[in-house]
């Protein structure tokens, strides 16, 4: 997939392109809207990043441009502009996501593949973990002919956040910022992560022992799967 | 009590007192102007007497050393005039009483005068009824009481009314410059009408240090809005590049322990930053409050967050809310928030297997929903302080925050016209109540 992504803090950029090419994603990058604009007349794109705040160029414009152009790019806004207006404004302009400075890697690539699975229609999203079959598009987990109903919607994420990023030791911060992110908390305690891995595993553990969820010490926590 | 209630108060109390005094003393001031003015009349008929008797003889009233005496029809007058023993001296005017034969006593104010005609000694004495002054005086006192009380009225009404004029840009400028005045929100300056000088000073002075607190205000607002904004990109940057020296394959787990440090660290300064910029876009009003949810669905929704640090601790969680209470007019966002950082609180400083009760009653036009934990509680001369930022008063406990949770529930409540009452017992608990104004909920 061809990402082009307009950012004009040098470093960020860098580290985006870095980011998504380990994901196999092909990268271009912008650090100004003017060339941004060019490049977006000219190729063709499955992602459009774009941050606000440009030094030459007002980033919702360039969203104009690209819905102008009639494009089938999928455009995610990043900001550090906060302003709900923006927010408001951008989505109605055709953004298909946002996602607030400062934002974590992972949750980038969760964002984009989930535009991936709406825009394609992606229905075979099952995952099957020594026999748990894992259904992402439905979100539930059956073992054999039984469902395993036990486990909560905080579990579900957790664990489609894990294999989303399989085989990639996920942090616990990583993780707490992937399912409490939308709450303003007080404590930057991540500790409740290993009380939900516990409670997964003992859910699964009636079924069958769940080895692919492991345990990297002292790190977090990573989901196996053998290509 | 106001100043104008004061100032009339005063006004009529002094004014009562002078007029009492006054008419108190009316009968003492009337019996000497009076006996003054019959003094001076008995003095005139003396020396007219006594001129008489130099014209045309003392033998025009005695005659064969008979005394003289007259009186008027109704006894209020009379005259007398006697021979006495050549020694006996006497010049006065005095009161005395008087008897005559019918048994009447009267009361006079007599005039004696001894004087001497071809060296005979004679006693004049001319007396005036004293009794029909004395009755004058208490009809006098009681007209002048009432006249004098007609003025006052007639003077408390005025004062009343100018001093009501008078002082009207005062009133105006409590009550626009003072009590309507809604900290932060500062209206515009409006000039006070006024002709009293002190007056245009105290509105002047009021402006100015109103001015300067805004400014002040916003300056900070500004600077902290400004300031977590910028920091949002470095961090963001930062973020990035740990993240991906994670996937970096030349990196041993000993570097890899310090970078989730680094992690945990660079967590806490985007916590601390994102709830500064929240509490900024708050008290910019930022928000919009046009969401209406269920309370109880909103518990729900904060229960589902936060069962799995109940259940850390072994808390047990009872909410006792009616289905049919709905929030209106609010900012779902926050009040979820506003919900989730003091029941994230009542766990955190709970003890271990304690509980957390929450309960929404209407008392009155108001709605108070209250959380009530079993935890360490709160010192009395700590609750005033606990809402302030980076102010952290539970400390001994080994969960790491920084402060900043009470401040959000404030400005969030604060945002909402929500009252937060809290009471707290050491080591027994604390409550939280948020009283709700009608406004914000409907019961259907």
């Amino acid at each position: 997939m061809n990402v082009l992504i307009i950012e004009d803090e040098k470093a960020l950029a860098h580290e985006l392109e870095i980011f998504l090419t380990n994901y196999n994603y092909i990268c271009e990058v912008c650090y100004d809207g003017a060339s941004a604009s060019e490049k977006i007349a000219v190729n063709l794109y499955d992602f459009i990043l774009i941050d606000l705040g440009l030094p030459d160029y007002d980033g919702l414009d360039l969203l104009k441009e690209v819905k102008k152009l009639g494009l089938d790019a999928a455009c995610i806004i990043l900001t550090a502009r906060t302003e709900i207006n923006d927010r408001i404004k951008g989505l109605d302009l055709g953004a298909d996501d946002y996602l607030p400075k400062p934002f974590s890697l992972l949750e980038l690539q969760s964002r984009m593949q989930a535009i991936i699975r709406r825009k394609f229609g992606v229905k075979n999203n099952i995952i099957d973990l020594d026999g748990f079959l894992i259904d992402l598009t439905n979100r539930t987990i059956s073992y054999g002919t039984s469902m395993v109903n036990t486990i909560t919607k905080k579990e579900f994420d957790l664990i489609a956040y894990l294999i989303l990023h399989k085989n990639r030791t996920l942090t616990r911060m990583q993780l707490s910022e992937h399912i409490w992110g939308s709450v303003v908390n007080n404590d930057y305690d991540s500790n409740y992560i290993d009380a939900h891995i516990k409670n997964i595993r003992k859910k699964l553990n009636a079924f069958a022992s769940p080895d692919w969820l492991e345990t990297v010490r002292g790190l977090g926590y990573k989901v196996k799967i053998n290509a | 009590m106001k100043l104008r209630t004061k100032l009339t108060l005063f006004n009529a109390i002094s004014k009562l007192v002078i007029v009492i005094l006054f008419v108190l003393l009316v009968p003492v001031l009337i019996k000497n102007i009076s006996s003054s003015y019959v003094d001076s009349k008995l003095i005139k008929q003396k020396n007219k007497l006594l001129q008489i008797v130099k014209s045309q003889g003392i033998e025009t009233y005695i005659v064969n050393g008979e005394g003289y005496g007259s009186y008027l029809p109704l006894k209020d007058e009379y005259i007398s005039l006697d021979e006495v023993d050549p020694k006996y001296y006497l010049d006065t005017i005095q009161r005395g009483k008087r008897l005559f034969s019918e048994g009447d006593t009267l009361e006079y104010r007599i005039l004696s005068h001894t004087f001497k005609v071809k060296n005979k000694n004679y006693l004049l004495e001319i007396g005036k009824s004293v009794d029909t002054l004395d009755e004058t005086s208490v009809p006098l006192q009681n007209l002048a009481f009432q006249v004098l009380l007609g003025m006052i009225l007639l003077t408390v009404l005025a004062d009343q009314f100018y001093s009501n004029y008078v002082l009207k840009p005062l009133r105006i400028i409590i009550k626009t410059k003072l009590v309507g005045q809604k900290f932060p929100n500062f209206q515009s300056y409006r000039k006070v009408r006024t002709t009293t000088s002190d007056f245009e000073h105290l509105d002047l002075s009021i402006h100015k240090m109103i001015e300067t607190i805004a400014d002040k205000f916003h300056r900070e607002r500004e600077f902290i809005s400004n300031a977590s904004h910028e920091l949002m990109t470095p961090i963001s940057i930062l973020q990035s590049k740990i993240e991906n020296m994670f996937e970096e394959e030349d990196i041993n787990d000993e570097l890899k322990v310090r970078l989730l440090e680094m992690q945990k660290i660079l967590n806490r300064l985007k916590s601390i930053t994102k709830t500064l910029l929240l509490i900024s876009q708050i008290e910019n009003e930022q928000f919009l409050k046009e969401d209406k949810v269920s309370v109880a669905e909103l518990l729900q929704d904060v229960y589902d967050e936060i069962s799995i640090r109940l259940q850390d601790k072994n808390i047990s969680y009872e909410i006792s809310v009616a289905d049919n209470w709905y929030m209106v007019n609010i900012n779902k966002f926050l009040l979820f928030n506003l919900f989730f950082n003091l029941i994230n609180n009542a766990i955190k400083y709970n003890r271990e297997g304690g509980s957390i009760r929450i309960a929404a009653v209407a008392v009155h036009d108001k709605f108070l929903i209250s959380i009530t934990d079993t935890g360490i509680g709160i010192d009395d001369d700590a609750i005033p302080l606990i809402f302030n930022r980076f102010k952290k008063f539970r400390q001994s406990l080994q969960q790491d925050s920084f402060g900043l949770g009470l401040p959000i529930v404030k400005s969030i409540a604060g945002f909402h016209d929500i009252e937060i009452d809290v009471v707290s017992e050491k080591n027994v608990g604390s409550t939280f109540k948020l009283i709700f104004p009608a406004t914000l909920i409907i019961v259907s």
